[in-house]
């Protein structure tokens, strides 16, 4: 077993979860696989991410790419959650190999909570 | 504060440090007594009498004769030894063994390792609260069982089986009795003697001795085949010269017992106590094991839709064990905590506290903010299951 199993990026994401919570009316997508459960929860004004939150059940590897998901795409255009790329986040994160597919759980949410943002826009936009 | 730095060591069933007693012994003997004691001069001699106070101190902790005693590598060792051995040695009688679902490793894979090879291999399971009936027992037993194999006390859960009646049991019916005693050798008092157990495995880093050391007890006339050739060290049983260093470590560690193992019992209860009071309220809270007749030294518990693994790390500095193998690179869930009837998640969400000598009352409370904190952490995190 690897003796150290977290990298401090992780161990910083998962001490610090600024970004755990639900954002209050806003858009939500939820994904549930692996054993793991992914809620993400957005606000959106003017096509820009205002507030992203996130709720997890899942192991620290799972906690930690959800909360660098946030930290990275809050305040950014909603096009541009397509930049979104697991390589990164598992490469920055030290994640195992063997939790690449929870790590793809992140990526359907992720893919759901944009579908849904752009739902939301094209039927009401804001 | 027992540990290294600012960790909060309470993994005393994985391992615990060397007693101070114990590791000055350790030093004298590498320093004056460091020969071979299979060679015949005084140098040898001197390393022989070393051997011989080790095996008195165990024999007196055990209450059995020393040349009883067979020095292993540590209990790992002398389950193979038991169990192998006694298979192989009666075999031409039956084929029949019997062991508990909730065995450690060391003695769940010398069965499996005999199952490939033609044994027929009866797994027990446990109550819920791990202990195992005798009437389970006995009705468990055939014409052709030739040995079982019964922990005395279990490493995750704490439970204690009834060594007494199970080896009762197995002397009405002719059946070789095995205990592995990893677990409660130098921590509990018992005596081997008047005890109807025919093997008994110990291994000395689990109460304050050093690592790479252990021993089997041979009731006299338990015939037992070798499983390793190369010498005609300790009756041919266990060839190889002998760890004197360990060894004697082993046998201060068991001389340290001696006098401790009441004191030690009365302050793990007490710990025990105060750390499951501080916890006991958290919604949805369990124990895996007995609640109050096991060894107080392992108190381990889980709580409902909690990734065990997060909270294991969101415990740290705090050492303790996961009910997933931590010994591998999966997750997989506790194999003992499944066969009390825990759920996968149940028991990846289980945390083993275990408990010794040097824990302080300032460590428990450390735990319980630690734990509580922990867990309200990870609940407040998670998303609600969708049904």
């Amino acid at each position: 077993m690897n003796n150290n199993p977290y990298n401090p990026a992780v161990r910083d994401c998962f001490g610090s979860p600024d970004h755990a919570g639900t954002a209050a009316g806003g858009i939500v997508a939820f994904f549930e696989d692996q054993g793991m459960r992914i809620r993400l929860s957005a606000n959106v004004r003017n096509s820009i991410i205002t507030e992203l939150r996130f709720l997890v059940w899942g192991c620290p590897h799972v906690i930690a790419a959800t909360e660098t998901f946030c930290r990275q795409f809050e305040g950014r255009p909603v096009a541009e959650l397509e930049l979104f790329e697991t390589d990164q986040i598992m490469q920055d994160l030290a994640v195992p190999v063997e939790k690449t597919g929870r790590i793809l759980v992140l990526e359907d949410t992720v893919r759901s909570l944009r579908a849904a943002i752009q739902d939301r826009l094209l039927s009401k936009p804001d | 504060m027992s540990g290294a730095g600012n960790l909060i060591y309470l993994d005393f069933a994985a391992t615990t440090p060397l007693d101070p007693q114990v590791a000055e012994r350790m030093r004298d003997v590498q320093a004056n007594a460091w020969f071979n004691p299979s060679s015949n001069h005084p140098g040898g001699r001197i390393s022989t009498a070393v051997i011989k106070v080790a095996a008195g101190q165990l024999a007196s902790l055990l209450n059995v004769n020393p040349a009883t005693l067979i020095w292993t590598s540590g209990a790992t060792e002398a389950d193979n030894l038991a169990i192998m051995g006694t298979a192989k040695q009666r075999e031409h009688r039956g084929k029949h063994l019997l062991t508990m679902r909730t065995e450690h490793k060391a003695v769940v894979d010398v069965f499996r390792a005999l199952e490939r090879r033609g044994f027929d291999v009866t797994w027990l399971e446990p109550e819920a609260d791990g202990h195992l009936p005798i009437e389970r027992f006995r009705a468990a037993l055939r014409e052709d069982t030739q040995l079982a194999s019964i922990m005395h006390v279990n490493n995750e859960t704490g439970a204690i089986q009834d060594i007494a009646a199970i080896g009762a049991v197995c002397k009405q019916h002719g059946v070789v009795f095995h205990v592995d005693g990893a677990q409660a050798a130098g921590k509990m008092p018992f005596d081997l003697t008047n005890l109807p157990v025919d093997l008994y495995s110990l291994t000395a880093h689990k109460f304050y001795g050093p690592k790479g050391v252990g021993a089997l007890y041979v009731a006299e006339g338990t015939p037992l085949d070798p499983l390793m050739f190369g010498g005609g060290q300790q009756r041919r049983l266990r060839p190889g010269t002998l760890a004197v260093d360990l060894i004697a470590g082993l046998g201060e560690a068991a001389a340290v017992a001696a006098v401790s193992i009441e004191r030690d019992l009365a302050h793990l209860t007490a710990l025990r106590e105060q750390l499951l009071a501080g916890i006991q309220n958290i919604e949805g809270l369990q124990i895996n094991g007995p609640e109050q007749d096991g060894y107080p030294g392992i108190l381990n518990v889980g709580v409902n839709d909690i990734e065990g693994e997060s909270l294991l790390l969101a415990l740290e500095p705090l050492c303790v064990a996961t009910g997933s193998a931590c010994n591998s690179q999966s997750q997989e869930p506790s194999y003992v905590l499944r066969a009390l009837g825990r759920s996968d998640q149940q028991a990846q969400s289980a945390i083993r506290f275990s408990l010794g000598r040097p824990t302080t009352r300032k460590d428990i409370e450390t735990a319980i903010k630690l734990y509580c904190r922990g867990v309200e952490k990870l609940r407040n995190l998670a998303p609600e299951a969708v049904a």
